[in-house]
């Protein structure tokens, strides 16, 4: 199926900020609630304490902005041409300024709980986009031929 | 008038569904085909019968014994990485002798949930999986004895999961609903905290904590208790009923002898599970006395529970063992020695797994006399293991030994298993045990058998079959560096954990005295460890199963040389070829893996020579 590269990337977004939403969340559950991902997003865009922004602005960037520049750049990307291969590696760039902004007030130990597991929150991002994208678009992918039907 | 309220609720449903019956049957009949057209009723009949649904239908709908065992993997998976997360936050709260992050509370939810998803929901399931996928291919099976039951079996683990885990869950729930006014809705979802009466339930605390999550959490451990036995009499029933005609008892595999020995002592053992939680359950709810003090008191249940959780154990290390005998050889280049004392030792283990409960209870008011007997049991029992490892290490004797990734976890497991059984031996004895009873060196004893030869295992087992479950081929140099990093992360650990009680410092606190700091410390380096080596490991696992290298030529680990290229690798052959049209290579005659299993004359008999050997090293 061809689509065209700007839908294509923003059905990968939503994909992969849905799996990414899902992670923090889990996260939140399993921490009960230390590390509040959400929040320091909105302190970070100068709303403290407004969650609702914080998390819109999260869905703005996670469906829309950075899929397009993925799109944009993906011949720099190494690791082609293989779209969720290239989406980790991409993702992982957005997880470095996702762990610098989100950090907030966290400190000690619980900073490497929280490195750790948003970069595998990321990486699962970056990877269902790719994945998703280049589903849209069309080959690429290598296809796993009748095998999957036995 | 007639108004609403006058009609019976009962006609009102039998209308709805006839409803949505008739809605159901119409979009069925109107459904299109590919090019456009209705299908014919021949054409629909056709589509049943071969084809399986597509997408996530299929998933859902499957009674195929492989889509069957790869949910059980995803299922054991998903709930290993989220039962490791706490164990992940254990360790870093225990980074300082203080609060580092937790208070008791959420501490003691941790691994109580630890213990709970890991026994219940990670080890066996994923063991289930492998069975069900490879069981019936190695026995010359078409499928499980009852596909249906199978997938009900399958199907009852993921409610009984948020059932035992919901707690959390329900917290973050109450919390969004509370923060939009909705507190009425709240209130009874932040009345489930989550479980924290560790996962041995010892009463009296788990009779009376209040916290109604302990119920759900009992109704979901019964239901996988339910799950697992519908699961073990399959596999029983299996092996006794679906053997090939050339798979006699003399020459049954390895692994299937460890399936049936495990199956046979979960039938046993789950019932008294499911039994005592019920009547917990009803203590909690329901005013009976089971396990009151005017009652059977907190002994009756410690007994009915390790009448379950010893068997237990056993329960999830022998198909580890079945794993470790099946793979070593393989990449040893001989024989299984001693094929015959493995099972011997296999079936040994079933039935004195029953006769060491008490071992557990060497520190409450037991009879000595009982206790007595219960060592003498506990310290045989090492026997028939020391049997399985001796063989083990005469099967690698002057062997042809290749160090593949499964072949490095298997040697690894062997050994962390020898450190976590030696330990056993020492704490069978009660003198010792009154010692370490509840220390941290119990903690380490078990965690070098679970995360060690039982995890090694199942890893061991998805690098070896990885070529059949995905037609393709791993990173073979990241795999060897994954196995190798599990190795050490587990001995660090788990040694770390083995000094600390020696020490004597008790296990199950959130806090500690300063000068366990350090220990505490390499514990938790050791601990990271692991969790970069499964993060490795599901990278590689991922990104091979899209983007391997296809494989060409069924016999990826050089089988045939050594007379191994047993019925699974026959079978993927056959599917290669049926498939793809590739050629055989040079047909040998395949020889018995063990005691002469896998005469096969129904394949291996076609090859015209030659090619065929266009694809994998290894």
């Amino acid at each position: 199926m061809e689509t065209n590269r700007v839908t294509g990337a923003i059905a990968g977004g939503v994909a992969g900020t849905a799996v990414l939403t899902l992670l923090l969340i889990l996260l939140e559950v399993q921490t009960r609630e230390q590390i509040q991902a959400f929040d320091v997003i909105a302190r970070f865009v100068g709303t403290p304490g407004q969650t609702t922004v914080g998390f819109a602005l999260f869905v703005v960037a996670g469906v829309v902005a950075w899929p397009l520049v993925f799109v944009a750049i993906r011949d720099y990307i190494p690791r082609g041409p293989d779209p969720a291969a290239q989406g980790a590696i991409f993702a992982i760039v957005l997880w470095v300024a996702f762990a610098v902004a989100g950090r907030g007030d966290l400190s000690g130990p619980i900073l490497i709980l929280y490195a750790a597991y948003t970069f595998f929150a990321h990486l699962a991002y970056g990877f269902t986009m790719g994945i998703v994208y280049g589903h849209f678009r069309g080959g690429s992918q290598t296809s796993r031929e009748v095998y999957a039907q036995q | 008038m007639v108004s609403i309220d006058s009609i019976p609720g009962v006609v009102l449903g039998g209308v709805l569904l006839a409803a949505l019956v008739a809605v159901g049957y119409l979009r069925r009949r109107r459904r299109t085909m590919a090019d456009g057209g209705y299908p014919t009723p021949s054409e629909r009949e056709t589509e049943l019968e071969t084809e399986k649904p597509f997408g996530l239908v299929r998933w859902f709908t499957t009674v195929d014994h492989k889509d069957i065992g790869i949910l059980y993997i995803v299922f054991g998976v998903v709930a290993a990485l989220w039962g490791g997360t706490d164990a992940m936050m254990l360790r870093t709260e225990l980074i300082t002798p203080g609060k580092t992050i937790w208070g008791t509370e959420t501490y003691n939810g941790l691994f109580t949930t630890h213990g709970v998803t890991m026994i219940f929901f990670f080890a066996l399931p994923v063991f289930f999986g492998i069975a069900n996928y490879f069981l019936p291919m190695l026995i010359g099976a078409d499928d499980m004895s009852f596909p249906r039951i199978n997938a009900i079996a399958f199907w009852l683990l993921p409610p009984s999961l948020v059932l035992v885990r919901g707690g959390l869950i329900t917290e973050i729930i109450g919390k969004l609903l509370e923060s939009v006014g909705l507190s009425a809705l709240a209130y009874p979802l932040l009345a489930l905290t989550p479980i924290d009466m560790s996962w041995t339930m010892y009463t009296p605390m788990s009779s009376s904590l209040a916290n109604p999550q302990i119920d759900l959490a009992l109704l979901g451990l019964h239901l996988s208790g339910i799950a697992t036995t519908m699961g073990a009499i399959n596999f029983i029933v299996t092996i006794f009923a679906e053997r090939a005609d050339d798979v006699e008892w003399a020459n049954l595999d390895i692994f299937s002898w460890t399936m049936l020995t495990t199956s046979g002592i979960a039938l046993f053992a789950f019932p008294v599970l499911g039994s005592a939680i019920i009547m917990l359950f009803l203590d909690r709810n329901f005013g009976t006395t089971f396990f009151a003090l005017e009652g059977g008191g907190a002994i009756l249940w410690q007994h009915l529970f390790w009448f379950w959780g010893h068997p237990e154990v056993y329960i999830l290390v022998l198909p580890a063992f079945g794993l470790t005998s099946l793979i070593l050889p393989k990449f040893s280049g001989r024989k299984l020695f001693g094929f015959k004392f493995i099972v011997y030792s296999t079936l040994a283990i079933g039935v004195l797994s029953f006769g060491v409960w008490a071992h557990h209870m060497f520190t409450t008011s037991v009879d000595p006399r009982v206790k007595a007997s219960f060592m003498a049991v506990s310290i045989a029992i090492a026997i028939p293991s020391a049997v399985k490892t001796f063989n083990w290490m005469t099967t690698m004797w002057s062997g042809n030994i290749r160090l593949t990734a499964p072949m490095i976890l298997i040697i690894g497991g062997i050994g962390t298993f020898i450190i976590g059984g030696v330990t056993g031996v020492f704490l069978a004895s009660i003198p010792v045990d009154l010692v370490f009873h509840d220390t941290y060196y119990i903690v380490g004893h078990f965690h070098f058998i679970i995360m060690g030869i039982i995890a090694m295992s199942m890893v061991a087992a998805s690098y070896y079959w990885f070529p059949i479950l995905t037609r393709r081929m791993y990173d073979q140099r990241l795999a060897q560096v994954q196995a190798v990093l599990l190795i050490v992360g587990v001995t660090v650990s788990f040694t770390a954990m083995l000094v600390i009680g020696y020490l004597g410092l008790p296990r199950r606190y959130a806090y500690y005295p300063a000068e366990f700091t350090l220990l505490h410390q390499v514990a938790t380096a050791g601990a990271y460890i692991i969790a970069l080596s499964v993060f490795l490991w599901i990278v590689n696992f991922v990104q091979s199963a899209r983007t391997g290298p296809l494989v060409m030529d069924a016999d990826v680990w050089n089988l045939k040389e050594s007379g191994q290229f047993t019925r699974e690798w026959q079978w993927f052959e056959r599917q290669l070829q049926e498939r793809r049209g590739f050629e055989r290579s040079t047909p040998r005659t395949p020889v018995a893996e063990d005691g002469g299993s896998g005469g096969s004359s129904d394949v291996g008999d076609g090859g015209e020579g030659g090619g065929g050997s266009d694809g994998r090293d290894d």
